[in-house]
C-alpha cells in the first residue's frame, strides 16, 4: 500500500532510502543505485549499448574503403570442366584472350576480325550515365546486367527472367535473316537491339541513337567472336600430343590462322548468306492460301501441329530444350551419371593406377557440379510459340516469319522447312499463322476476349 | 553570448522562409520548374498549381516569419518579465479555424471541373490508339484503317507513339502483367495501367513535338528502362507515318533502303582494330 | 486506485523485513541469471520496455539511413562504383544491378516505417511516458506489454533474414502493390523476400495492438486521482488517440497482409486478376483486383501516418510550453485537433489512389475529406505559435528540436495541399513532390520531434542530461542538412522527376537534373554521418553525463516528480493531481510555475492575488 502523503519537501534520494525509512522493502532489480563516487547511476544493460558497439564494428570492419575492382570477363567455366582443364591451363587461356581481346573497360581484337575499334570503345568501359558527353560505357548501361559483362548471359538479373538472355559466347543466334548455321549480318543485330524481342525481357532500344546502336551490335559481336575464340582455345587442348605438356602453342599461325580466322570468316560470310525470299505474289487470294496454308500446317510435310499443337497454342511438346539450356542439362546428366558409375565402382579391387584415376574422376565430378551450381542457369526447358497470341519473338512483319519458317530457329528445336516445303508454300504457312490471332470459330472477327490462354 | 546565441538560431529559422523562397526562384531559372505543356487541359492544371503554390507561399512566409519573429524576441535573454499567462483565445480559434476552412473549401470547389474534365468526360469517341504496359515496354496498337481494334489492319509498335496535334485523343490503357503508369510529363496527363482493367485516357495536344512516356508506377526492376516516347505532328504527317509503319509492318521483302536504314551508319568496318601477337 | 502486478521474482510479501539486497536467495549463478534476464531482458516494467524499444529503433534507424544513402548514391550517380555495396557487384566492377535498387528503396521505406517510427513513437516514449504522466505505477498489463516488445524480434529477424534469402529482400516498393509484390515471377524480391516481409509486417502488427490495447487500457483506467482526461498532457492525449488510431486500423493491414500471402502461397487470386502472366510464367489463379489491395492497405497506412505524427506532435506541445515557460495556447482546441485528424484520417485513404483507376468520382469525394483535414493541423501550427508567443524561451537543444518541428511541419502540411488538388496530382503523383511532402512530416516532423523528446526525456531516462553543446551541434547539422536533401525535392517533383527510377537522366526531360541530385546526395551523407555525434553523445552521456535531478527543466508534468530513473513503481508515492499540466509563470507564485502534483493552497493564493 503507498501512503497518500505529499512529499514534495521531502528529498529521498532513492526509492530504496525512502522505502526503508517507511519500512517497505524494495523489489529487486533497483533501477537506481549509487556508484562509488556517490554519483546516481542507472544500472542500465550494457547489453544494448554493447550490442550497438558490435554492430558499428561490424559495419566498420566489413565495409573497407576503397573502389572496387574494374571489371572483368569470366572464363567459360561449364566449358572449361567439361574439358577437364588444369587450373595453369585455364590460366594460359585467360592470358591468351587477353592479350586478344582486352578486358571489359579496353577491349581490343585481332585485324582479322574486322571490327570496328572506334565502336567498341563507345560500347565498352564504366559508365556513369550522368556525365554528360561521355564517351563510352554503353554495353554496361544497357546490357550488362541481363547478358552479364562477358556476355554469357548470366548478368545479376537473368536468373530471374525467363527466357534467360542470350549467351554470345557459342556465336549461336535465334533471329536472323540468314540460313539456319549461318551467323547473323550487322543488320540483324540491330533490328534485334532496335525491335527488341516481343514476349520476351529484350526490350526495345529504338529510343537510342543510330550511333549507340551500331555500337552495341559491333560490341555483341566482338563478344561473341571472344566467346567462340574461348571456347575453340579449350576444345583444342584434347587435340595436343604429349610433347606440348598440356600447353597450347602461342605463335601467330596457331593462335590466328587457326582458330581466330575461322570464326572471324563465318562472321563475315553472314552478309553472303542472306536467305533469298521470293516476292509473294502481288494478286494472291488471301483466303486461299490461308486455307493452303492450314492444310500444310496440319500436313505431314510441314508437320507443325507436332510442336505448335492442334490447337495452335504451343502445347504439342513441352520437354523440348534450347541448344544454351541442353549444354547445362547435358553437363548434368553427365555429372549424375559419372557419380552413379563411380559410386557402384569399389577401390578395393583396383590397383595403384585404376585408384588413382577413380579418385581423378570423382574429383573432376566434384568440381563439375561446383561449377553448374555457381556458373550456370539452372536449365529451363522452351516452349513452342503460342501461334494464337500474334506475338514473335523475332517480329511479326511476314517477312520474319518466312525467315524463321525457311530456316528454323538456330539453336532452338525449331527445324528448318528448305529444302521439304517450297517457297511459295512457305508464304501460304505464313499467311495462316498471320490470320490466327484473328481466327475464331474459323472466321475472322473483331476483337474477342481471346479464345486461346494467354501463353505467350 | 546568450543573446547572441539566441540570434543565431532565430536568424537560422529565418533561412527557412528566405532560402525557400529563393529555391523557388533560383530553380526555374535553371529550368528546374515545371515541363513545357502542349496539351489542352495543362493549363488549368498549372493554373491551379500557381494558384496552390502563391496561396501556400503566403501562408509559408507568414508563420516561419512569425515563428523566427517569436524566438527573435521572446528569447529569454531579451525578455524581461515572466511569460505571458494566457490560456488560449477563444477569438483568436474562431478566427483561425473558420479561415482557413474557408480557403480550403473553397479550393476544394475551384478543381472540381478541372479534374472532371480529365478524368471524367470521355469523349464519345473510338479509341485512337490501344497503349499496353509490359514489363518493360509500352506496347501499342492502332486500330487502322477499319477503325477497329483488333482485326488484321492494326499497327502493332512500341515505345514509338505517334498522335495527331489539335484533335481529341482516346487512349486506351491497359497492362499485361503488373502495375504500370501512362505519365507524359508534357500532356499533364497520369494513369495507372491495372492490370484487368481497360482505363480511358484523353487530351487534346496544342502544339508539334517530340516528348517523354515516363513510367510512373513501380513494376519491377526495369522500370526506370520503361521509356517512351510520343510524337505530336499534323493529321497528314500522321497519317503518312500510320502508313509507312503499316507497309513496313506487312514487308514480304528486304528493301535496299530498309537495308541501309537497319545496318545504321555503316555496314563494313573500316577501321582496323589494334592487333596484338 | 492502481493494481500493482507483481513484476519481480524478489519481491516479498512481508514490509517489515530489512532493504538488504534481496539476492541473498539466489545466491546460485542459475537463480542470477534468471533474475538478470527477468529484470532486464525479459522484464515487464514499462520504462524497461521502453529502453528495449529505444535501443533497438535506434539501431534500425542506422541501418534504414544506410539503406537511403545507397539510395542516394544511385540517383546522383547511377551506375557508378557504389561504396561497400560495390563489392557485391564485384564482376560489373562495382556498377549496382536495377533489381538491386528496387530493393534498397523498398527497405529503406519498410525499416523506417515499420521497425523505426512506429515503435520509437509507440513503443519507446508511449511506453516510457504513460504511466509516468498519469501517475500510475506501470502499464495495465505489463506481461502483454512485455510481449509487444518481444513481439518485434521475429519482425526484426523477418526483415533481417529478408536481405540474405535467395532473390533478395521484397522489392516492390513499401507499398507492395499487386501483382507485382503477388506474384513471385515479377521480380527477384518477390519470392522468399516478398513473403518474408509480409510475415515481419504481421508480427510489426500484432506488437503495435499489443501495445495499443495497453495504452488505451491504461489512460483510460489507471490515471492518478484528480487526473481528469482534459488535466492530460498533450503527450498522452496524442498517445491515446494513436493508440486508438492503430486499434481500429491495424487488423485490416494485417487481413490484407494474410491474403497477400494466402496468393503468394497457396494459390488464392484476391489480387489477382483473370489470366494474368508476368515474365511468361504460368498465370495462377484470378478473378481478383489488384485495386483491393490498394483499398485496403491504404486504409490502414494513411491512419498510419497519423500514429507517425501525433505523438511528435504531442511530445513537441509538451516541450514548448516547458522552454516557453507558458501555457499551451488553446488546450481543448489542440484535443479536438488530434481527434479530429484521427477521426478524418479513416476517410482519407483514397488521395493515395488518384491515378490508380479507382473511379474518379471516388477520387472527388476524397480530395474533399483531405482538404478539410488540413484544418486541424493548421489549427494546431497556429496553437503552436500561439504557445511562444509571449514566452520566456530557453533554446535548449531539446527546444531547438521541438521549434524545428513547427517550422518543418508547416512545409510538409502545406505540400500537402498540392497533392490533395486532385489535378495537380496527375502531375505530381509518384514523383520526387510526394517523397519531399513525407520526408518533411516524417523525418523533418517526426523525427525532429523524437530527437526533442530524447533530450527532453533522457534525464529522466537515464539519471543524467546530454550534452548540451553538442547536442546543438547535432541540430544545426541536421537541420541545414536535411533542408538541403528534401527541400529541393519539391522543385525536382515540379519537373516532373519519378520516384523509384534507378536512373532517370536518359529521359530528356530530367537529364539536366543530376547536379541538383548530387548536391542533395552530399547533404544527405552529411546528414547521416552528422548522428556520429549524437549517437556519441547518447551512450557518453548515459555514464558520463552531468548527473540529472528530478526536474532538470522545471516541467509541469507527473514524470518529473519521480526520481532520475524512477524505480519500479515509479513514485515515492501516489501521486495527486490538482489542475493542468501548462501551469508555467503563473502570477502570484514564487517560482516561475506549479506542477500539476502541487498541492492547491498555493493556486489560490495566485488566484486570490490575481483577482486584486
Amino acid at each position: 500500500m503507498k501512503m497518500l502523503v505529499r512529499t514534495l519537501d521531502m528529498e529521498y534520494e532513492t526509492v530504496s532510502a525512502f522505502a526503508a525509512q517507511a519500512g517497505f522493502k524494495t523489489p529487486s532489480g533497483d533501477l537506481i543505485r549509487r556508484d562509488t563516487r556517490g554519483h546516481l547511476s542507472s544500472g542500465l544493460f550494457p547489453v544494448w549499448v554493447l550490442g550497438g558497439v558490435a554492430v558499428v564494428l561490424l559495419l566498420l570492419t566489413t565495409t573497407g574503403c576503397g573502389k572496387t575492382a574494374a571489371a572483368s570477363y569470366r572464363l567459360n567455366m561449364v566449358e572449361s570442366a567439361k574439358q577437364r582443364l588444369k587450373p595453369e591451363q585455364e590460366q594460359q587461356v585467360a592470358t591468351i584472350l587477353a592479350a586478344l581481346f582486352g578486358t571489359p573497360d579496353e577491349p581490343i581484337a585481332p585485324s582479322e576480325c574486322g571490327l570496328d575499334a572506334a565502336k567498341l570503345h563507345l560500347a565498352a568501359g564504366p559508365v556513369r550515365s550522368d556525365i554528360v558527353g561521355r564517351k563510352n560505357g554503353l554495353y554496361r548501361e544497357h546490357c550488362a546486367h541481363c547478358h552479364g559483362v562477358t556476355g554469357d548471359g548470366m548478368g545479376p538479373t537473368a536468373a530471374f527472367l525467363n527466357p534467360y538472355p542470350r549467351d554470345y559466347r557459342p556465336g549461336v543466334f535465334k533471329f536472323k535473316s540468314t540460313e539456319r548455321a549461318d551467323k547473323p549480318t550487322h543488320a540483324d543485330l540491330v533490328m534485334v537491339l532496335r525491335n527488341g524481342l516481343a514476349g520476351s525481357s529484350m526490350p526495345s532500344f529504338a529510343l537510342l541513337s543510330d550511333a549507340k546502336i551500331d555500337a552495341l551490335s559491333e560490341y555483341v559481336k566482338y563478344l561473341s567472336i571472344r566467346g567462340e575464340v574461348e571456347l575453340a582455345l579449350m576444345r583444342a587442348f584434347f587435340e595436343l600430343d604429349d610433347e606440348d605438356q598440356g600447353r597450347l602453342p602461342e605463335d601467330r599461325e596457331f593462335l590466328i590462322e587457326e582458330i581466330v580466322l575461322p570464326v572471324a570468316e563465318a562472321w563475315q560470310a553472314a552478309e553472303d548468306a542472306l536467305i533469298d525470299v521470293p516476292e509473294m505474289a502481288a494478286d494472291i487470294d488471301m483466303a486461299a492460301s490461308i486455307a493452303k496454308g492450314k492444310e500444310l500446317f496440319y500436313g505431314n510435310k510441314a508437320n507443325c501441329v507436332k510442336c505448335h499443337g492442334v490447337t495452335g497454342l504451343g502445347d504439342g511438346q513441352v520437354n523440348d530444350y534450347d541448344d544454351w539450356n541442353k549444354v547445362v542439362l547435358q553437363a548434368h546428366k553427365t555429372v549424375q551419371g559419372g557419380l552413379e558409375q563411380a559410386g557402384e565402382a569399389s577401390t578395393w579391387d583396383m590397383d595403384a593406377d585404376e585408384a588413382d584415376e577413380h579418385r581423378a574422376e570423382l574429383a573432376w565430378l566434384d568440381r563439375f557440379q561446383k561449377v553448374l551450381d555457381g556458373n550456370a542457369l539452372p536449365p529451363r526447358t522452351i516452349r513452342p510459340r503460342n501461334l494464337r497470341q500474334g506475338i514473335y519473338r523475332g517480329g511479326m512483319r511476314p517477312l520474319d516469319l518466312y525467315y524463321r519458317i525457311h530456316a528454323g530457329i538456330n539453336g532452338a528445336p525449331m527445324p528448318a522447312a528448305k529444302g521439304t516445303v517450297p517457297p511459295e508454300d512457305i508464304w501460304h504457312i505464313v499467311n495462316y499463322i498471320r490470320s490466327l490471332p484473328y481466327d475464331f470459330n474459323g472466321t475472322l472477327g473483331v476483337d474477342k476476349p481471346m479464345v486461346a490462354r494467354d501463353r505467350l | 553570448m546568450k543573446r547572441f546565441a539566441a540570434v543565431f538560431w532565430s536568424l537560422l529559422f529565418l533561412s527557412v522562409p528566405v532560402l525557400g523562397v529563393a529555391t523557388f526562384i533560383v530553380g526555374p531559372a535553371y529550368d528546374i520548374w515545371l515541363p513545357r505543356d502542349v496539351s489542352e487541359h495543362g493549363a488549368a492544371v498549372d493554373g491551379l498549381f500557381y494558384f496552390i503554390l502563391a496561396l501556400t507561399g503566403v501562408v509559408f512566409i507568414a508563420t516561419e516569419m512569425v515563428l523566427f519573429w517569436f524566438i527573435w524576441k521572446y528569447d529569454e535573454s531579451k525578455s524581461n518579465g515572466p511569460g505571458r499567462y494566457v490560456h488560449g483565445s477563444h477569438t483568436l480559434e474562431v478566427v483561425w479555424t473558420i479561415i482557413p476552412a474557408a480557403v480550403l473549401l473553397f479550393l476544394a470547389i475551384y478543381q472540381m471541373n478541372t479534374w472532371a474534365d480529365v478524368k471524367m468526360r470521355r469523349p464519345n469517341m473510338t479509341p485512337t490508339v490501344e497503349v499496353v504496359g509490359r514489363q518493360f515496354e509500352w506496347r501499342l496498337r492502332y486500330p487502322g484503317r477499319d477503325g477497329m481494334l483488333g482485326t488484321p489492319d492494326d499497327l502493332h509498335l512500341v515505345n514509338d507513339l505517334h498522335l495527331p496535334i489539335d484533335e481529341d485523343i482516346l487512349i486506351q490503357l491497359k497492362s499485361m502483367d503488373v502495375l504500370h503508369s501512362f505519365f507524359l510529363p508534357n500532356v499533364r496527363i497520369k494513369q495507372d495501367a491495372v492490370p484487368g482493367m481497360k482505363i480511358p485516357v484523353w487530351f487534346k495536344a496544342r502544339e508539334e513535338g517530340v516528348f517523354d512516356i515516363v513510367c510512373a508506377e513501380l513494376c519491377g526492376w526495369g522500370h526506370y528502362k520503361m521509356k517512351g516516347r510520343v510524337t505530336f505532328e499534323p493529321r497528314e504527317a500522321f497519317e503518312r507515318w500510320l502508313e509507312r509503319k503499316y507497309a513496313e509492318q506487312e514487308a514480304t521483302q528486304p528493301r535496299d533502303s530498309e537495308m541501309a536504314m537497319a545496318s545504321g551508319v555503316v555496314s563494313h568496318p573500316t577501321q582496323i582494330a589494334k592487333n596484338q601477337p | 486506485m492502481s493494481t500493482v502486478e507483481s513484476t519481480s521474482p524478489a519481491v516479498q510479501e512481508s514490509p517489515q523485513t530489512s532493504v538488504a539486497p534481496s539476492h541473498s536467495h539466489a545466491a546460485s549463478t542459475a537463480g542470477r541469471l534468471s533474475t538478470f534476464l527477468s529484470t532486464y531482458v525479459f522484464s515487464k516494467d514499462h520504462k524497461v520496455i521502453g529502453l528495449q524499444f529505444l535501443f533497438s529503433t535506434l539501431l534500425w534507424f542506422l541501418v534504414g539511413g544506410l539503406l537511403a544513402l545507397a539510395v542516394r548514391w544511385q540517383v546522383a550517380w547511377p551506375w557508378s562504383d557504389v561504396p561497400v555495396l560495390g563489392k557485391l557487384f564485384a564482376q560489373q566492377g562495382g556498377q549496382m544491378a536495377p533489381e538491386f535498387y528496387t530493393m534498397l528503396f523498398t527497405m529503406h521505406a519498410t525499416v523506417m516505417i515499420f521497425l523505426v517510427i512506429i515503435p520509437i513513437l509507440a513503443g519507446a516514449f508511449g511506453n516510457f511516458l504513460i504511466p509516468l504522466m498519469i501517475g500510475a505505477d506501470d502499464m495495465a498489463f505489463p506481461t502483454l506489454n512485455m510481449l509487444s516488445y518481444w513481439f518485434m524480434w521475429p519482425a526484426f529477424i523477418a526483415f533481417g533474414a529478408s536481405f540474405f534469402v535467395e532473390g533478395g529482400a521484397a522489392s516492390s516498393g513499401w507499398t507492395s502493390y499487386p501483382t507485382l509484390a503477388t506474384n513471385v515471377n515479377s521480380s527477384p524480391g518477390s519470392g522468399w523476400g516478398q513473403t518474408l516481409w509480409l510475415v515481419g509486417l504481421t508480427f510489426v502488427g500484432v506488437s503495435s495492438m499489443l501495445g495499443s490495447v495497453n495504452y488505451m487500457t491504461t489512460i483510460i483506467l489507471m490515471r492518478a486521482p484528480g487526473m481528469t482526461m482534459f488535466r492530460l498532457p498533450m503527450t498522452i492525449w496524442a498517445m491515446f488517440i494513436t493508440a486508438v488510431l492503430q486499434a481500429f486500423a491495424l487488423p485490416v493491414l494485417t487481413a490484407a497482409g494474410f491474403m497477400q500471402l494466402a496468393d503468394r502461397t497457396i494459390g488464392t487470386g484476391f489480387f489477382s486478376p483473370e489470366g494474368n502472366i508476368v515474365n511468361n510464367a504460368m498465370a495462377g489463379a484470378g478473378g481478383g483486383q489488384p485495386l483491393l489491395w490498394q483499398h485496403l492497405f491504404w486504409f490502414y497506412s494513411h491512419p498510419a501516418v497519423y500514429i507517425m505524427i501525433l505523438p511528435a506532435m504531442g511530445m513537441v506541445s509538451d516541450i514548448l510550453t516547458t522552454f516557453a515557460r507558458k501555457p499551451l495556447f488553446g488546450y481543448r482546441p489542440m484535443v479536438y485537433s488530434v481527434a479530429g485528424i484521427a477521426g478524418l484520417g479513416f476517410i482519407v485513404w483514397g488521395h493515395h489512389m488518384f491515378m490508380s483507376g479507382m473511379n474518379p468520382a471516388l477520387g472527388v469525394t476524397f480530395m474533399v475529406s483531405t482538404m478539410m483535414i488540413a484544418l486541424p493541423s493548421a489549427v494546431k501550427t497556429f496553437n503552436w505559435l500561439g504557445t511562444i508567443w509571449g514566452g520566456r524561451i530557453q533554446l535548449t537543444t531539446s527546444m531547438l528540436f521541438a521549434l524545428s518541428f513547427v517550422s518543418m511541419f508547416i512545409i510538409g502540411g502545406l505540400s500537402g495541399i498540392f497533392m490533395a488538388a486532385t489535378p495537380v496530382d496527375i502531375f505530381i503523383h509518384d514523383t520526387y513532390f510526394i517523397v519531399a511532402h513525407f520526408h518533411y512530416v516524417l523525418f523533418a516532423g517526426t523525427a525532429m520531434g523524437v530527437w526533442a523528446a530524447i533530450y527532453f526525456w533522457f534525464p529522466k531516462m537515464f539519471g543524467r542530461t546530454m550534452n548540451e553543446f553538442w547536442g546543438k551541434v547535432h541540430f544545426f547539422l541536421t537541420f541545414v542538412f536535411l533542408n538541403g536533401t528534401f527541400f529541393t525535392m519539391h522543385i525536382l517533383g515540379a519537373v516532373g522527376f519519378p520516384r523509384r527510377l534507378a536512373d532517370a537522366y536518359h529521359y530528356e526531360t530530367f537529364h539536366h537534373l543530376q547536379p541538383l541530385n548530387a548536391f542533395m546526395t552530399y547533404c544527405a551523407i552529411g546528414m547521416v554521418a552528422t548522428q556520429i555525434i549524437f549517437a556519441v553523445n547518447f551512450f557518453w552521456s548515459m555514464f558520463y553525463g552531468p548527473v540529472a535531478g528530478r526536474n532538470p527543466w522545471g516541467a509541469n508534468t507527473l514524470e518529473w516528480t519521480a526520481p532520475s530513473p524512477p524505480g519500479h513503481g515509479n513514485f515515492d508515492y501516489q501521486p495527486v493531481v490538482y489542475r493542468g499540466p501548462y501551469e508555467y509563470s503563473v502570477p502570484g507564485i514564487e517560482g516561475d510555475h506549479l506542477m500539476q502534483t502541487d498541492p492547491p493552497n498555493q493556486a489560490a493564493a495566485a488566484a486570490a492575488a490575481a483577482a486584486h
